[in-house]
């Protein structure tokens, strides 16, 4: 696109009518000084090209004149393709836009309204803005042509920026027959896919995504009606094993019942048989009696005979043994009496042996005593000597009146208080001292001491008082000295305190002297030391006992001493000898006692012997009795046993016959009980049993096919729904989505598949372009700097990225390491690459208005000569306000914004 | 004795293979039951047997049920019918449903138990489970009056089948005694001939094809016996309605396609068709248009139709086209697809790249270049 000339009125500044132009093929430089306009009329040929005329906002309001209600206007004249076009565009107030082409050397309308704004923002950018104004990201190739005021940087590009010179670069790669195609694929997919490759969704989505939703919803439905068909299959099932269990209940109860009739025939038959076997039973048992009472009388007459038969011979016998038992007597009787005088006489002994053992005793009492004597006599001695001692120290002790511990120390902080308030008097009271080289006297008038004192030549006489000294040198001076006021008062009437409770503690020991008074403490201590060493050694030889227990204790052991020389009067010449006395004796009293033991072991087994005697002599007696006793009981019952007369073969015949009786009863009886036996367990019983299960197979009948009309009913409930034509219908259904689905998704796959490739080939070539792009922006950007930054290299959207400098070989950033002034150069460099690119087809303009603020003379210089060959196959229109920073430029078109405001003004 | 042997009606068939076309395909179902009945009546039958299978499942539409249970009643022939393995006597079953009550020429033979019929005795052997092993005619005793017909449904030994459901011995008919015996279960007629070779028990096969490639589908059969031990003379008689078909064409040469499409159009009675196209083989680029021409017939002229292109590939020799295609990256894209629609490629394969997707894909392109054009 070439700018011929651009137009405006009522717009921001330029409020009447700007015409600026004609601007030429190659350079143009639009200058004025600041607030000119310049950018200005950038934005209204932006506005012009690429804004819808009935854009509305507070952003296109700016653009009216301020306090003015004037319409913004704008005309821009232009050729696209070898032909020229004029688009004429009102905004705000009666918007409208028009846009004319060239025919015949004069302007023709071509479009109006929405279509002019089309047409003409086709020619720069696929990109269509909302209903606002256009952003930066809706100027297609303008991002890339056009930099507005400093605005070099790519990084302020954005949108549809990389997607627009693809599709512009793509036009060339494809072809001119192949973009069409592309477009038309672009469009396909479009429909189907979002621009993350995504199948769309909601009221735009394909039909592929609608039906898989129907597939989806459907698959669900033939869940539900799968789950309902199964439900009446098992319906069925239950129904059948509950028909089945029903049949079984029925089955079971008809096989009891039958089971019951017979269990019942049998209990019958064998309550019968129970019944007999009582009958029997009583039979047999009388029967039993009846033969067990004629044997159990027989067996009694036998044996009453028997014992009154061995009764007669016991009797016999014993009347045999009573003459020897008479011999036997006599004869231990008179060994009784034998060993009895014998016993007697030896005991005549026993005086004499008692009476060497007493004497035995008192000699040893009477040794004893006399040892007992002694010792008391001693001790007696001891405690008398030891009483005199303790006397004498005791009366000592009470006459010395000494200070207990207590009391003196009591009187030790009496005396300790009294001195230091003393010397607290001492410190408080004036000192004068006066040592005067004559002789002389001094009066004292006021002082501790008043009156006259007599002064010796070069010796110190002290004066003290208190509040103050004065003494007076008669004919000379009176001297005062006085001190601060103080509280000698005070510390008198301490010191006179503890000087009266002195004197009150120390009064009874007629001293207060601490020495003297300490003195009298320790010897009082040493006295009671001594009474108590006394008093313990008495208590010693007293052991626990008094004087007078002693004494009488002496005494009571003479008086036994003088019965004993009374009774034994030799002892009084010569002491007895205790222990042979005691020796003799005892062996007098072993012989004694020993011989007492033997007589009486005599006597005792004798009268033992008799004792036998004498009670076997009762025994025989009381045997010989008894046995007569018995005798004759055993007689009587016998003839009671006989009273009926029968003989003995009679009651034996009896007995037979009874017992023959007895065995056939026994024989019935167990033959009714083997018939018993045979029915096992009682049929009553198991009847009883029976009718209680027979019962409970009553109720399971009833119970199960409760069951099973209830589920029957479910069953019929289910059957009238037609669950399996559900199922058919859904499952038909699905297939008949699922081949819709298959074709519609293969025919989705295969868009995708193609538009991917469609791109993957054309990224590739866009690859291929890159490539000449970087090279030809990097010859620029090291003709305007030097070969030091290196290589340029783009980025997957063709902005600058990274330089890497021959030196390294490593990339550097452009945001690091590089000024802002290289930053501008690289950008323009790329620019002008993708411009060159993009004009291959057709001369471009490229805008830069005010661009290149950061770059230096030296390098301005270097990019003009750029400038000037890029202007071979572009136009350019550079707006500045340093006009004089491109005059080197050759042949370039100066424009001067003042002057053509000037010479519009005019017109 | 002349009676008409028919089986397997398989009333509301669930028919996903056909889609939409299902509720057509049983409805027909239905409507051929009075074809059965007037054949019986022209041929002068003396009763129907109808040997298991009448209704597709326990489960179907009681409308359904009812809806037969009033065809049968207008018959003027007895009908007697046994259970089979699809509708079998079970609790809540089609049986159950009170209009057989009332249809009083209609039998449902529901016990193992000899009936009556005009000249002889009918073994019935009714199914009472859906799956089982037991061969159903082992019950039929070698009692009854004059001929002996037996009425069963079950797996005749030798039918290729997974897991043979209530399996007959091949010589069913002689073990048991029988003059005829009448079967159903496997929807193609099928005749089993004794040592004398007279055909003494045979399969009648559905009364309506249900699927493609059922091989002689769509009879019933005319049964006559003059007396006990008599051969039976079977006679198969058309009652089906709709066509399946199954056509394949293998692409070997340009116009091919266009070939097969006119067979197609030369189809008669395509409303009661349904066919299954399976196309394979190599395609020209100037045909391809020609695919969508054939699915417009078939799914426009044919009661169903199924068209598998699965196997249509771009013809690799055929480059005439893409070397047409503008230069760039258009016939850059064309020469990749047609790489990838081979399914011979070696190379790597985008995701989603198969051979069939990138055939679809280089049709697609070319409608898309012949649009621009």
């Amino acid at each position: 696109m070439i700018l011929h000339s651009i137009s405006v009125s009522g717009w921001r500044c330029h409020i009447d009518p700007l015409n600026v132009g004609p601007f030429q093929e190659g350079l143009n430089v639009l200058h004025g000084p600041n607030a000119t306009g310049k950018s200005t009329l950038f934005e209204a040929l932006l506005r012009g090209l690429l804004d819808g005329h009935r854009v509305s906002g507070k952003e296109i309001e700016a653009i009216r004149p301020w306090g003015r209600s004037l319409a913004p206007n704008v005309i821009v004249e232009f050729s696209h393709e070898e032909t020229d076009y004029r688009i004429t565009k009102r905004f705000l107030d009666k918007s409208s836009s028009k846009l004319e082409r060239k025919e015949n050397g004069r302007y023709v309308a071509l479009a109006e309204g929405g279509d002019a704004d089309d047409r003409v923002r086709n020619i720069l950018s696929r990109s269509v803005p909302g209903r606002g104004l256009a952003k930066q990201e809706h100027w297609g190739i303008a991002q890339v042509l056009w930099a507005p005021q400093g605005e070099l940087d790519f990084g302020a590009l954005s949108g549809n920026l990389i997607a627009d010179i693809k599709a512009s670069l793509g036009t060339q790669v494809t072809g001119s027959e192949g973009g069409p195609a592309e477009k038309k694929l672009d469009t396909i997919y479009s429909r189907i896919f979002t621009a993350g490759g995504k199948l769309k969704t909601g009221k735009d989505a394909p039909e592929v995504v609608r039906l898989g939703e129907s597939l989806e919803k459907a698959r669900e439905r033939r869940a539900e009606a799968l789950a309902q068909q199964q439900q009446f299959e098992e319906a069925s099932r239950r129904v059948e094993d509950l028909r089945a269990r029903r049949q079984q209940a029925k089955l079971d109860a008809a096989e009891l019942q039958k089971e019951i009739n017979a269990t019942r025939t049998k209990a019958e038959d064998f309550r019968n048989l129970l019944s007999e076997k009582e009958k029997l039973d009583a039979k047999y048992k009388a029967a039993e009696a009846q033969y067990n009472g004629l044997k159990d009388r027989i067996g009694q007459i036998k044996s009453a005979r028997k014992e009154i038969k061995e009764a007669q011979e016991l009797l016999q016998k014993l009347a045999e043994d009573i003459p020897l038992y008479d011999q036997e007597r006599e004869s231990h009787d008179k060994e009784v009496t034998d060993s009895k005088s014998d016993l007697e006489d030896i005991r005549k002994d026993r005086e004499k042996v008692d009476e060497s053992l007493a004497a035995a005793d008192e000699a040893r009492d009477f040794t004893e005593n006399h040892k007992a004597l002694e010792r008391l006599s001693t001790q007696l001695e001891k405690v008398t000597e030891l009483q005199e001692q303790l006397s004498g120290f005791r009366k000592e002790r009470t006459e010395l009146v000494a200070p207990a511990t207590k009391d003196l120390r009591a009187i030790q902080k009496a005396t300790k208080e009294r001195d230091e308030a003393r010397i607290r008097i001492d410190a408080a009271l004036i000192t004068l001292e006066i040592v005067p080289e004559e002789a002389g006297s001094l009066e004292v008038i006021s002082g501790e001491e008043t009156g006259t004192k007599s002064l010796q030549p070069g010796k110190a006489t002290k004066i003290k008082g208190s509040p103050e000294v004065v003494a007076e040198l008669t004919g000379v001076a009176r001297l005062r000295a006085s001190g601060p006021p103080g509280s000698i008062d005070d510390h008198r009437k301490e010191f006179s305190q503890a000087s009266k409770q002195l004197q009150k503690l120390t009064q009874s020991f007629g001293t207060d002297d601490p020495v003297e008074l300490e003195a009298l403490a320790d010897k009082a201590e040493n006295l009671n030391k001594q009474i108590d060493g006394i008093e313990q050694q008495l208590s010693a030889f007293l052991s626990e006992q008094t004087p007078d227990e002693l004494e009488q204790e002496k005494n009571k052991i003479e008086a036994s001493q003088a019965k004993l020389i009374k009774k034994h009067s030799e002892w009084k010449k010569k002491f007895p000898d205790s222990a042979k006395l005691r020796s003799h004796a005892q062996e007098a009293n072993r012989s004694f006692v020993s011989k007492v033991e033997e007589a009486e072991a005599r006597w005792e087994k004798a009268q033992a012997a008799l004792n036998a005697v004498d009670i076997k002599g009762a025994g025989l007696e009381a045997q010989i009795d008894g046995t007569g006793k018995q005798m004759k009981s055993t007689e009587t019952r016998l003839a009671e046993l006989e009273s009926d007369g029968k003989t003995d073969e009679v009651m034996d015949t009896e007995l037979s016959e009874l017992a023959i009786g007895w065995d056939a009863a026994k024989g019935n009886l167990k033959e009714t009980e083997t018939k018993l036996a045979g029915f096992g367990d009682n049929p009553v019983d198991i009847v009883e049993k029976l009718e209680i299960q027979l019962q409970a197979a009553d109720d399971s009948t009833g119970k199960a096919l409760e069951a099973e009309n209830i589920e029957q009913g479910r069953l019929e409930n289910l059957s009238t729904q037609g669950t399996y034509t559900n199922l058919a219908n859904i499952e038909e259904k699905i297939a008949a989505l699922e081949d819709q689905f298959k074709a519609e998704d293969l025919k989705v796959n295969a868009i995708r598949l193609l538009h991917d490739i469609l791109s993957q080939c054309h990224a590739e070539t866009l690859s291929a372009v890159i490539g000449p792009v970087e090279a030809a922006a990097t010859r620029t950007m090291q003709r305007i700097t030097g070969e030091r930054l290196g290589q340029l290299k783009l980025g997957e959207s063709m902005e600058p990225d990274v330089v890497i400098p021959g030196v390294s070989g490593v990339p550097v950033a452009l945001n690091s390491g590089l000024s802002g002034g290289e930053r501008e150069q690289i950008h323009l460099a790329t620019r002008l690459a993708l411009a060159d690119l993009l004009a291959k087809e057709e001369r471009q303009l490229v805008v830069l208005d005010d661009v290149l603020a950061a770059t230096d003379a030296g390098r301005l210089a270097r990019v003009m000569t750029i400038l000037e060959e890029a202007a071979q196959r572009l136009q350019i229109l550079i707006l500045t306000c340093h006009p004089e920073r491109y005059r080197g430029l050759d042949g370039a078109n100066f424009i001067d914004l003042e002057t053509v405001k000037v010479v519009s003004d005019d017109v | 004795m002349k009676f008409l042997h028919t089986a397997d009606w398989q009333i509301g068939m669930k028919a996903s293979h056909v889609g939409e076309a299902g509720k057509r395909v049983r409805d027909q179902r239905i409507e051929t039951i009075h074809s059965v009945i007037d054949v019986a009546q022209e041929n002068q039958v003396e009763f129907i047997l109808v040997a298991g299978d009448t209704f597709e499942d326990n489960g179907v539409d009681r409308i359904l049920v009812q809806k037969i249970a009033d065809i049968l009643a207008k018959s003027k022939t007895p009908i007697y019918i046994i259970p089979g393995n699809h509708d079998p006597l079970v609790p809540g079953s089609v049986w159950d449903h009170p209009v057989w009550k009332s249809t009083e020429n209609v039998s449902i033979l529901r016990e193992e138990s000899p009936i009556d019929i005009p000249g002889g005795t009918l073994f019935p052997c009714p199914i009472l489970e859906k799956h089982s092993g037991k061969n159903p005619t082992l019950w039929i005793p070698d009692t009854g009056e004059g001929i002996r017909i037996g009425l069963a449904h079950g797996t005749v030994e030798g039918i290729p089948t997974d897991e043979p459901e209530y399996p007959i011995s091949r010589d069913a008919a002689a073990q048991t005694d029988l003059d005829y015996l009448a079967l159903g279960h496997w929807h193609s007629f099928a005749s089993y001939p004794g040592s004398n070779g007279a055909v003494h028990m045979a399969y009648s096969g559905t009364h309506e094809p249900t699927k493609f490639g059922e091989r002689d589908s769509g009879n019933v059969l005319i049964v006559e016996i003059s007396n006990p031990g008599a051969a039976p003379i079977v006679t198969p008689v058309p009652t089906g309605k709709f066509q399946w078909d199954i056509l394949a064409c293998e692409l070997r040469e340009a116009g091919n396609l266009l070939q097969f499409r006119e067979e197609i159009e030369a189809i008669e009675n395509p409303e009661a068709t349904l066919i299954d196209l399976r196309i394979s083989g190599i395609i020209p680029a100037e045909e391809y248009a020609e695919i969508e021409r054939i699915q417009q017939i078939v799914s426009s002229r044919f009661l169903f139709g199924h068209v598998d292109f699965t196997n249509v590939r771009p013809s690799p020799e055929d480059e005439s086209w893409v070397a047409n295609l503008p230069a760039g990256i258009i016939r850059e894209t064309g020469g990749k697809l047609q790489e990838l629609a081979n399914p011979d490629y070696i190379g790597d394969r985008p995701e989603g790249a198969s051979p069939e997707v990138a055939s679809r894909a280089l049709i697609e392109l070319y409608a898309l270049i012949s649009e621009v054009a």
